[in-house]
């Protein structure tokens, strides 16, 4: 069954005498429990495809569906409802508020869903346990390091089980150690709670940990890769292949 | 681009952003000039003549102008803040400092003299309505008329030009001391790092709540006795001014974060979105804010206590006239009593007359004293001396030989000494002592306060004790009169024809002789003026203050985007973070707003009966006014915020 279900999806930015079209008909569905990567060069429009795909931003035209739902033509009082249902976020400047600490970040999308406060404390300590950040849970932003910053991040996406995670170059700002350790966990996430995670990146290493790659070029699909069977380290060494021939800026001579 | 170009374009995109800026240009323009409007205005000369009010409107000018200087250097100041971006590009693509400053002045130049002809307008059509509103309090009957006043063109124009160059001499430090690289960085710098909630912080918070409280204990016990001597007054009145102002800015230090955090620590991690916006972002920002939060909070306390005690003498002037003169004419002399009764009789004035004997007496009043402090009291309880009236002259009171009572008991007294309900009292003449059964306090006014010496008490006694007191009386502690004749004009509409003919007279002149209706009216002059300067004080700082707690606003609502931004993609809609910003504004506003309002409900109720009778009644009107003007800033910072809120996703 698909969580997601995208049809010719297009976006225009500008006005009438100056338009630019960013996305130019793509499609893309993703089956549940899927941990799918989008790659591409710059400015190709895989920032916001994402944005388009998690209803932070309109598309000009095209159907987007998450669970059967179709919400293009919903108001901002519903996409807001539906948000805090059906979607978890990861950004690449983590995006946690510094005047909470990371307990309060976290419990942040449990508060508008009026979950008990004992499940919530549950919760909260299944997910911040298996992220490895329980023992920095009353300390600030501006206290932890990197890493503990994006797991926590990442735990906020987790822990109301929503149906889609949408994670937006999530290692770009982490040195590569702390980029594994945390790939490793959305992996092992992926695995365990059956979650649906779509990944905007343009690391090849962190795009081996997905089960399949889709690249864009120019606002449209250009291939898309699957893991199968293949080992992590083959699938890695077909990513830098295909990034190669797809290269950033085409030579006309 | 030509310079000129650059300048104009820049002008015409900060004149929609920087609204504010120019509102507080104007507003501070046409405040000042409307008031140097009236100071020149020849109508004020009554005003001044009467009661040498040319200093007190003076001084009022040196007042505003420093308000004034304080608030648009804070205002410039926060504005470029925020144009430190701009500044760092145009020096980025070569520009001198020089030359940003050039441009900088230019622009400025406009904007600020721009604003200075309107508010120059609306002050002058302001001040009519201001001239209105004083001759209206003053009670003074004199149509308001104003013409332009070319002194007050030119000293405001004076005043505004200097407070000019130094705002562009503040720029100019500015830009001076800022390197391309820390331009970039001015506006993105958060306030201080969010630090955790310490020890010391909790000890500072406990410390701030204590010394405050004991302030408002200390100002309960100030006119209750405790202090009787002016130096031990004194330095309790410093102690208290001392303690509370300390204690308040210790309370925006660690109080407010201390209190705020146990609120989180109970919710173990599991905000509500309002607690979200409003607990956690004002506490980090209670502490870096706590010098200006006090500064505001203690201006605002001295503002209303300072209106509520103005409009207490104010509201009170008849009243105390009421009380310090029981009739309307108070005229200690039988001769010329019958004379201005005749006077009325042939301007067919209906009056009633009442006519008092009285004498003075030797009083041991020991025995029925509550508290009181001999050693340091202007009287000796033992051996007093005071009036006596027979009970003949106080309607509906008949006494037997061993009784008396005490009429004339001022409010004011009171609150220094206590009598007890019943007791014994003696009194003494010449040779003779009688003592007497106290039998309790009647609270009415029989003789007007400058013949009682000055309002102390006056005891009644039975007739025949009375005139078996008068036959022996000491002569030596006797005052010029010993009769007291008070005329009430029948018809409430012929009073003031009653007055002239007294004042035709000439008795006002004289000691002991008053009319009610003149001493309230001058009364109301002098409180008038007053409360007409204090409150247009009172006005300014609200203005000003409501201005910079919102300017700030403006400021912290573009530091937070970032933090709407997330929340709107977590789910939260519009609303849920507009009632979050609803709650914080309660706070933000409401926390000096309440503090400023205790500082001086205690403050006023420390000594407000040396001011009037009524102490309710003006204060909460004073205080209802404030807070209604006051939240008008709060309301206006909501609807910025639900923009930004807007515009954040």
């Amino acid at each position: 069954m698909s969580i997601l279900e995208a049809r010719k999806i297009h976006k225009r930015y500008g006005n009438k005498w100056n338009k630019q079209e960013v996305l130019r008909g793509i499609d893309i569905e993703v089956e549940k429990g899927e941990f799918v990567g989008i790659m591409g060069p710059s400015g190709s429009g895989k920032t916001t495809l994402l944005n388009v795909l998690s209803s932070i931003d309109k598309v000009t035209n095209g159907s987007i569906k998450i669970e059967g739902q179709e919400f293009t033509k919903m108001k901002e009082k519903q996409l807001a409802e539906f948000r805090k249902n059906h979607l978890g976020f990861i950004f690449q400047e983590y995006n946690l508020l510094d005047t909470l600490s990371v307990k309060e970040n976290i419990l942040l999308p449990l508060t508008i869903k009026k979950v008990t406060k004992k499940e919530a404390q549950n919760k909260f300590a299944a997910v911040a346990k298996e992220l490895g950040i329980l023992e920095v849970k009353d300390k600030y932003p501006g206290e932890i390091s990197g890493g503990q910053k994006q797991r926590t991040s990442a735990a906020r996406a987790f822990i109301h089980d929503p149906s889609i995670i949408f994670a937006d170059e999530p290692t770009g700002a982490l040195d590569s150690k702390s980029a594994s350790d945390l790939l490793n966990k959305l992996g092992d996430l992926n695995e365990k709670r059956k979650a649906t995670i779509v990944m905007v990146t343009h690391d090849p290493l962190a795009a081996s940990y997905c089960s399949r790659v889709i690249f864009i070029k120019d606002g449209q699909i250009f291939t898309q890769l699957n893991k199968g069977d293949e080992s992590r380290q083959t699938f890695f060494n077909d990513i830098i292949k295909t990034q190669g021939v797809l290269g950033g800026v085409q030579h006309e001579l | 681009m030509s310079f000129k170009q650059l300048i104009f374009r820049n002008l015409k995109k900060n004149l929609s952003n920087y609204y504010l800026y120019v509102f507080a240009l104007v507003f501070s323009v046409a405040l000042y000039f409307a008031f140097v409007t009236l100071q020149y205005d020849p109508s004020m000369d009554e005003v001044e003549g009467s009661i040498k009010g040319a200093a007190a409107l003076r001084a009022g000018a040196v007042m505003l102008i420093a308000i004034i200087i304080v608030f648009l250097i804070y205002a410039n100041n926060l504005f470029i803040k925020r144009r430190s971006k701009e500044i760092g590009l145009l020096q980025l693509v070569g520009l001198t400092k020089g030359k940003i400053f050039q441009i900088l002045s230019v622009e400025n130049m406009m904007l600020y003299f721009g604003s200075m002809l309107i508010g120059i307008f609306v002050g002058f059509s302001v001040s009519k309505l201001l001239m209105m509103i004083l001759i209206k309090i003053m009670g003074i009957n004199e149509v308001a008329t104003l013409r332009f006043s070319v002194e007050a063109l030119i000293q405001t124009a004076v005043v505004f030009v200097c407070i000019y160059v130094v705002i562009m001499a503040m720029n100019a430090l500015f830009i001076k001391r800022q390197r391309i690289l820390h331009l970039f960085q001015v506006t993105s710098k958060t306030e201080g790092k969010v630090n955790r909630v310490s020890v010391i912080g909790m000890l500072i918070g406990v410390l701030g709540i204590g010394l405050i409280a004991f302030g408002y204990y200390l100002s309960t016990r100030l006119f209750s006795g405790d202090f009787t001597e002016l130096n031990a007054l004194y330095f309790a009145m410093l102690t208290i001014l001392g303690s509370v102002i300390v204690g308040t800015y210790l309370f925006y230090k660690g109080s407010v974060s201390f209190i705020f955090n146990m609120i989180r620590k109970k919710d173990n991690g599991y905000l509500s979105i309002n607690k979200v916006l409003s607990l956690s972002s004002i506490m980090f920002r209670m502490k870096s804010n706590s010098i200006l939060l006090t500064i505001i909070t203690t201006v605002s306390a001295l503002a209303i206590g300072l209106l509520s005690l103005t409009y207490i003498s104010y509201y009170s002037t008849e009243k105390t006239a009421e009380e310090s003169l029981p009739n309307h004419f108070s005229i200690p002399n039988e001769a010329d009593a019958a004379r201005f009764m005749d006077e009325l009789e042939a301007a067919k004035i209906e009056y009633t007359e009442k006519k008092v004997d009285f004498h003075q007496v030797h009083a041991d009043l020991s025995r029925i004293m509550e508290t009181y402090d001999e050693e340091n009291g202007s009287f000796n309880p033992g051996d007093a001396t005071m009036v006596v009236i027979s009970d003949e002259a106080v309607e509906g009171i008949d006494l037997s030989r061993n009784e008396s009572i005490i009429v004339n008991f001022p409010d004011t007294l009171q609150q220094f000494m206590s009598l007890k309900e019943t007791g014994q009292i003696s009194l003494k003449g010449q040779a003779q002592t009688v003592t007497l059964n106290y039998k309790g306090l009647e609270d009415r006014n029989v003789l007007p306060s400058l013949l009682t010496l000055g309002g102390f008490p006056v005891a009644v006694v039975d007739q025949g004790v009375y005139q078996q007191l008068k036959e022996d009386m000491d002569e030596s502690i006797q005052k010029e009169s010993t009769v007291y004749v008070g005329v009430d004009v029948k018809d409430k509409g012929e009073i003031e024809e009653a007055d002239k003919i007294f004042q035709e007279l000439g008795f006002q002149e004289n000691f002991g002789y008053s009319s009610r209706l003149y001493v309230s009216s001058t009364g109301k002059i002098t409180m008038g003026l007053a409360m007409f300067l204090v409150g247009f004080f009172g006005l300014t700082f609200l203005i000003t203050s409501g201005c910079i707690l919102y300017f700030k606003q403006m400021d912290e609502s573009e530091e937070e985007k970032g933090t709407y931004k997330i929340l709107r993609k977590l789910g939260f809609t519009n609303k849920d973070l507009l009632n979050g910003i609803r709650v914080k504004q309660l706070f933000n506003f409401g926390i000096p707003l309440v503090v400023g309002l205790c500082h001086s409900y205690f403050a006023v109720k420390s000594g407000w009966f040396f001011f009037g009778t009524e102490l309710w009644t003006p204060m909460i009107i004073v205080m209802v006014l404030y807070t209604l003007l006051y939240s008008i800033f709060g309301l206006l910072s909501v609807l910025y915020y639900k923009k930004v809120i807007k515009d954040s996703l």
